[in-house]
């Protein structure tokens, strides 16, 4: 690593063994940050009008897709897909395309500031579209910064620090975890309420008790030829959206075979069910033993002994229970059953109730009767990552909640967050905002100004993902094993400062078994002893003799990847000898409608910042930056519900007031809301807008841990109030309509 | 009706752009939405405005229902943009000229520095694909960093609609020119077309009839949107099931 190494000498090198792409490294060893100048101040590798491309990976959800990010004289552009990442193939979703909206964002954390809890991180303004909004300002410098962190880790036990993360990046989490494997510090604890709604615990669980091995199941959407998806809104946020999405587009355009079927099992027609060719309305709770009854049926239409796991079950009682009707569960039982490619899918709301589990392996032991393990349009384990031994589950809304009881049980005095919103994505009812009173020293390392930094005691702000360095694995959604790379595609817009770099600044300073933990220069030399192991491994989609070039291709192709396939097969051998519960799952609460919450398609967990993410129309209802809750047209007519009357939702944990759509594919006896909004801080696009569905969820788990979500009764009562939804639909060019008022 | 295999290609035709979309693999993640608008420096205008129906999509993803539970449909996402028509309602009514269709690569174009603000256009648009800057809507730094600087800032009073990505045809274009060449198929696309997952949307010419695009549009299953109008225009849509 050579100091007079120059930039441009730099690039000449690496383009020697791929002169035919088009992007670049963004910076070599020698020069590690882009430089942002004035248009009238080229730097020299900048020709006028000409952009500059760089590899990188999205941060806007923990998918881990490949970037490639347009940059013009150090600014950058337009964020597109990175076509030799194996996951994306060079597409984005709609988050991935607003990135940029959030390196841009008015409202950041723009240095290190020594906060007062509960204090506000950014101005309040009347009109917060068209007022100054001026953000707090940084209150000491990066030095006094390392210096609080290594004193906190300094001197406080290791047992009692405690790192809180989120689902990206990667290597920080590997950071971390190097650094409490060798200081005895709290094994890092992450979390994000994508994995939360995803039931990823529960999907895991389930493959472990039916074939024996730990891992996130792959679901070969594209292959197939019948799908039938348990609740699983793999067209929007699920796992690996872009992925998914391009399995369902191969499932449709059918090109080497006939056009595939697709049928969802759900209360509510999500915008994944509404591109299905079948939606089953089945009744909340009974998926389970849907699920059994259409295995039982389809057995008995092969012509084969009913195998024992599907033996118990009742057809006649499970379509009573369920709704559908006896007649549907045979037509679909002989779909999957005659078909050559049958799939199917458990997850969401469908593994989000109290017997998740027992519905996520009698759908995993549909797949088991259909035979598809490791086939094409069958079900496998995902590829583990490069530089990944074994599946590394998020932690479980239970584990959330033992972690919250440390916290009040005072276990844990420094608590450091970084790449999550527990305050804003835990359910009000696990009161992690309580529990950040027992906890004396607080550290957050948000980038934006969320609730949860609002409540803490530092902020050290790590920079934008565009900004950064470092690595996602991806866990599932591509056949290969892939390692998307991360590199700064700007320069950092504010005084921020690389989390991994203040940690490793901070355990030089604390000295002794925290120096020798992370005994690098700063977070690229971290990164490239991560990376260098790769280097001797066979079937790379490139090679280099020396850690520079093959850190450097690593940039220029945004990451590593192997050319195989490197998914596993399920044993599935005595997935379909063992018994599972048809029983239906319990509802907490006495209410009458069933709550169905949902993750919005386009904010997701962290999008609610983005301005132009808030005036993307959701799929379904085309409702624009707000929140509303779903009730069918029926229902509504009979509790005398117009749309935007507002109605007060009460479960066991909490009360919600929020404005009916009255939504024509939903169960009369279900509602649903979607979750993304009803932000308390994080940003003047995002706060006082909505309402946050975790506050009605109680502190319900299903056997794998994860969190029922699904799992409530709730009360409607109509206030006789109304607020006017902003939705898309019936609008467009019509005049005297809308939010009522002339503008 | 005119079929597409019916319209001729004369000379003063070559260069002709269109787009084939496939709504029974459109899933409606609005990819596609959030691409255009960070491509083409287009604003949002906050909730009040968008509930007024002045949000300035220039590509929508519309659904309709059929059928009332629980025998109900949602109709395949239709992905509605402008559709460049050959013979475009929108264009003999500016009395500014701003709307004129563009000889060189057969698009319909909107000259933002003649736009008066008549409206005359969105009013004559059958598909209803045209927005107005009703306001200047604030973009508070530093969001201003992520213009893209191929593409015209519009200011309050003006009408404006997809171009299908008019500035990444022209760079195109340069490109080949400057190798002394055509621009290949595939070789660039519109934002939309880039960013979907699905790959629902293909651009390309389709006066050549070995482009992705050309195939395409010539299936049987192809549809072009209220051609009874006679309004040609240049996207095609497979209905899907």
């Amino acid at each position: 690593m050579s100091k007079q190494f120059s930039r441009r000498d730099f690039l000449k090198l690496a383009g020697v063994g791929a002169a035919t792409t088009a992007i670049l490294t963004g910076c070599g060893p020698a020069s590690r940050l882009v430089r942002r100048e004035p248009y009238l101040q080229m730097p020299e590798y900048t020709y006028n009008g000409l952009s500059t491309y760089y590899a990188t990976t999205c941060r806007e959800c923990a998918a881990g897709c490949g970037l490639v990010v347009r940059t013009s004289q150090g600014r950058a552009i337009k964020a597109e897909g990175n076509a030799n990442n194996p996951l994306n193939l060079g597409k984005t979703c709609a988050r991935g395309q607003a990135t940029l909206q959030g390196l841009y964002n008015p409202n950041r954390v723009r240095g290190a500031i020594k906060h007062k809890r509960g204090d506000r991180l950014y101005d309040t303004a009347a009109d917060p579209f068209n007022d100054e909004f001026p953000d707090a300002a940084s209150n000491m410098d990066w030095d006094a910064a390392t210096q609080v962190v290594a004193e906190s880790l300094k001197n406080n036990k290791p047992e009692e620090i405690a790192f809180l993360m989120g689902m990206a990046p990667d290597h920080l989490f590997d950071l971390a975890t190097d650094l409490a494997n060798a200081t005895g510090i709290t094994a890092p604890v992450r979390f994000g309420a994508l994995s939360m709604f995803e039931s990823r615990a529960t999907l895991n669980k389930a493959a472990q008790n039916l074939f024996g091995q730990s891992g996130l199941p792959f679901f070969d959407v594209g292959g197939a030829q019948v799908v039938f998806s348990f609740g699983a809104n793999f067209l929007e946020t699920w796992l690996s959206p872009v992925s998914y999405t391009r399995g369902f587009s191969a499932l449709r355009e059918g090109k080497t075979k006939l056009r595939g079927t697709f049928v969802q099992f759900e209360a509510r027609m999500s915008s994944t069910a509404g591109k299905a060719d079948e939606w089953v309305a089945l009744r909340p709770g009974t998926e389970a033993m849907v699920a059994l009854a259409i295995g039982r049926l389809a057995a008995e239409s092969l012509g084969i002994t009913t195998p024992k796991v599907f033996a118990d079950v009742d057809p006649m009682d499970a379509a009573s229970k369920s709704g559908i009707k006896l007649e549907t569960l045979e037509h679909l039982a002989q779909m999957f059953a005659n078909s050559n490619g049958a799939l199917a899918i458990p997850g969401g709301a469908a593994l989000g109730q109290s017997n998740g589990l027992a519905v996520a392996e009698a759908v995993l032991a549909l797949n088991a009767l259909a035979g598809n393990f490791g086939k094409p349009g069958g079900v496998f384990f995902s590829a583990l990552a490069p530089n990944q031994t074994a599946y590394q589950q998020p932690a479980s809304a239970q584990e959330m909640a033992d972690f919250v009881q440390k916290m009040i049980d005072g276990k844990i005095k420094v608590l450091f967050v970084h790449g999550v919103n527990p305050v804003f994505e835990l359910p009000a009812a696990l009161n992690f905002m309580g529990a950040t009173k027992s906890v004396s020293q607080i550290i957050s390392f948000a980038t934006f100004p969320d609730e949860t930094a609002v409540e803490a005691d530092y902020i050290f702000p790590d920079h934008h993902g565009l900004e950064s360095w470092g690595y996602q694995r991806v866990a599932t959604g591509s056949k290969e094993s892939v390692l998307s790379g991360a590199q700064p595609v700007v320069t950092p817009f504010y005084d921020t400062r690389a989390t991994a770099d203040v940690l490793i600044a901070a355990a030089q300073l604390a000295g002794g078994k925290f120096a020798s933990a992370l005994p690098f220069k700063d977070e690229v030399e971290f990164l490239q002893s991560k990376i260098a192991p790769l280097m001797s491994e066979s079937n790379g989609f490139f090679e280099a003799a020396d850690i520079n070039t093959f850190a450097a291709f690593f940039q220029q192709y945004g990451g590593w990847w192997k050319t195989i396939d490197g998914r596993n097969v399920p044993n599935g051998a005595n997935a379909l000898n063992r018994s599972i519960s048809a029983a239906e799952s319990k509802f907490a609460g006495d209410g009458k409608f069933f709550l169905v919450p949902f993750v919005s398609p386009t904010l997701a967990e962290a999008g609610a910042n983005k301005p132009w993410l808030q005036e993307l129309p959701d799929p379904t209802t085309t409702v624009m930056w707000n929140t509303w809750v779903e009730i069918n047209p029926a229902t509504a007519d009979e509790m005398g519900l117009a749309d935007n009357d507002v109605v007060q939702i009460t479960s066991d944990a909490g009360v919600l007031e929020l404005p009916v759509y009255r939504y024509p594919a939903i169960r009369p006896d279900t509602i649903a809301i979607p979750f993304g909004q009803g932000h308390t801080a994080y940003g003047r696009y995002a706060e006082k807008r909505g309402a946050n569905p975790t506050d009605l969820i109680g502190q319900n788990y299903n056997e794998a841990g994860d969190l029922a979500f699904a799992g409530m009764k709730v009360k409607v009562e109509k206030t006789g109030r109304k607020q006017a939804l902003s939705r898309l639909e019936s609008l467009m060019g019509v005049y005297g309509v809308g939010l009522g008022e002339e503008h | 009706m005119i079929r597409p295999e019916e319209i001729k290609l004369s000379a003063d035709q070559s260069g002709k752009w269109g787009m084939v979309i496939d709504q029974d693999i459109c899933t409606g993640c609005q990819a596609c939405v959030a691409a255009c608008a960070m491509e083409n420096n287009i604003s949002f205008v906050g909730e009040a405005d968008s509930g007024y129906g002045r949000s300035m999509h220039w590509i929508r993803i519309e659904r309709f229902w059929e059928g009332e539970y629980p025998e109900i449909k949602m109709t395949p996402n239709q992905p509605m943009l402008c559709q460049q028509c050959g013979s475009a309602t929108c264009e003999p009514v500016c009395p500014a000229f701003a709307t004129v269709h563009s000889q060189a690569e057969q698009l319909n174009v909107q000259v933002y520095n003649r736009c008066v603000g008549t409206r005359y256009c969105a009013n004559n648009c059958p598909y209803q694909v045209r927005s107005f800057n009703w306001r200047d809507y604030k973009r508070p730094e530093p969001l201003p960093n992520q213009f893209n600087p191929d593409v015209t800032v519009r200011r309050r009073g003006i009408m404006e609609k997809c171009t299908f990505c008019i500035q990444r045809i022209h760079k195109a274009q340069d490109k080949a020119k400057s190798e002394a060449r055509e621009v290949l198929d595939g070789e660039f696309t519109t934002a939309c077309a880039q960013a979907c997952p699905a790959d629902a949307i293909v651009f390309g010419r389709v006066d050549d009839p070995e482009s992705l695009v050309s195939q395409l549009a010539h299936r049987n299953h192809g549809v072009k949107h209220l051609e009874e109008l006679g309004t040609l225009p240049n996207v095609t849509y497979f209905k899907g099931g």
